[in-house]
């Protein structure tokens, strides 16, 4: 697998388990730090003309420079009806806050198609498409999910740059900030590291000219990062083994963790309910085992175990099936 | 302004940071610290303070070696032994 630019790189921690089919304030908050990231990339390039403190970018070398095209669809953006662009760095970073939905859409499609051909990222079905309510509304659920193999090395030796002694490159000190403003701090270290962090951010805004000018400009928004916050926090309580139980009590707390699978008959027995949740799942796209069969039969779906417990769901008239309970082997 | 080395670069240099390391390997950062605590994994560090820097090729070599005395099921101490037999 070829090597992914400063931009790609942080595309890979940030889409990762995001919603590939909607804009969710989660991706909102991940795709203007990737515009942010791919500016930023531009400026370490030295794709803008510099002019003082000023950084220029004129439309036409969108035709003679070789520029990705995740790259150009965010200069597009930037550039507008206008020929020539022309602002100092924290005013550029400052732009990606007030892009549009389709803006963001565009930002979107530039990076994912440029990560699907380098085999860095794939769209999976989502296990919620398989919900009885999601079939019937005719829903269909995917999230992307980045290539593991890459996504370790990436975000691992990032954390070894920033948690070790010594000097940081520029690459390390702007993806500080990004992951500040998207919120994947939570995600790549824990609450020891953050302090370490933390002091190394402080340490950076004294010694480093990039830090210096990047670390005091805010591009998230409190609202769409408390959101994001929140539901996450939300998933992870609810993906305990305490969590799991009473999300299957009211599944309505957290719904993407509580799927009900109908089956084609009344009262129908475990072999004809095992065999409704394999066609469903597989008509979906999952990867289906049966671990051990009963009444209770415990399948794998995706590499992670659950429950199938019969069950049924009052609408009006009464429709019975499987609701999913992970495992906790799996929690 | 200091800019992260491409592969090439890394694979053509003596000494690598333990991020590059990570790069390479595809180890996690806190497997490679660990080793390096442990005292299997030989690495200059000319003040307390600075970059601990590895020999690439030696450092690999190692790394490749103590991966597969794991899957052998050896502990910890165990592969520690074999190290030093060598």
């Amino acid at each position: 697998m070829r090597e992914l630019s400063f931009a790609l790189s942080f595309s890979v921690m940030a889409l990762n388990a995001q919603d590939s089919l909607r804009l969710t304030n989660a991706k909102k908050v991940s795709l203007r730090c990737m515009a942010a990231a791919a500016i930023l990339e531009l400026y370490m390039d030295n794709g803008f003309t510099k002019e003082g403190e000023f950084l220029t970018f004129r439309r036409e070398e969108l035709q003679s420079a070789v520029i990705p095209m995740y790259l150009e669809s965010v200069v597009k953006i930037l550039l507008g009806k206008n020929e020539i662009i022309s602002a100092t760095l924290p005013d550029y970073l400052s732009m990606v806050t007030k892009l549009s939905k389709r803006m963001l859409v565009e930002v979107e499609q530039g990076f994912a198609v440029f990560l699907k051909e380098a085999n860095a990222l794939e769209e999976i079905p989502a296990l919620l498409g398989c919900d009885l309510e999601y079939v019937s509304a005719g829903i269909s659920m995917k999230e992307y999910r980045s290539h593991s193999d890459l996504y370790t090395r990436i975000t691992e030796s990032l954390r070894a740059e920033i948690l070790e002694e010594g000097i940081m490159t520029d690459e390390a000190i702007l993806m500080l900030w990004l992951l500040r403003e998207s919120g994947c701090f939570y995600d790549l270290f824990s609450k020891v590291e953050l302090k370490r962090v933390a002091e190394r951010m402080y340490e950076l805004l004294d010694s480093s000219f990039l830090a210096k000018q990047v670390y005091p400009i805010q591009i998230h928004k409190s609202i769409e990062t408390a959101i994001k916050n929140f539901l996450k926090i939300k998933k992870e309580v609810m993906s305990t083994p305490t969590g799991s139980g009473i999300n299957f009590i009211f599944p309505l707390i957290e719904r993407s963790q509580s799927v009900f699978i109908d089956t084609e008959e009344y009262f129908a027995n475990k072999a004809d309910r095992l065999s409704d949740v394999k066609a469903r799942l597989e008509s979906k796209g999952h990867t289906f085992a049966v671990i051990r069969e009963g009444e209770v039969p415990l399948i794998k779906i995706d590499n992670v175990l659950y429950e199938a417990v019969p069950s049924a769901k009052q609408y009006r008239i009464p429709v019975h099936g499987v609701r999913l309970r992970k495992y906790p082997l799996s929690l | 302004m200091s800019r992260q080395r491409s592969i090439d670069k890394i694979l053509a240099s003596e000494f690598v940071s333990i991020g590059e390391l990570v790069r390479l390997t595809g180890c996690r950062y806190s497997t490679l610290k660990f080793y390096t605590e442990e005292g299997m994994l030989p690495f200059k560090q000319e003040e307390e303070n600075l970059t601990r820097r590895f020999p690439r090729e030696e450092a690999l070599v190692k790394i490749q070696e103590i991966q597969g005395l794991k899957k052998q099921g050896l502990s910890i101490s165990e592969i520690k032994e074999r190290l030093v037999e060598k």
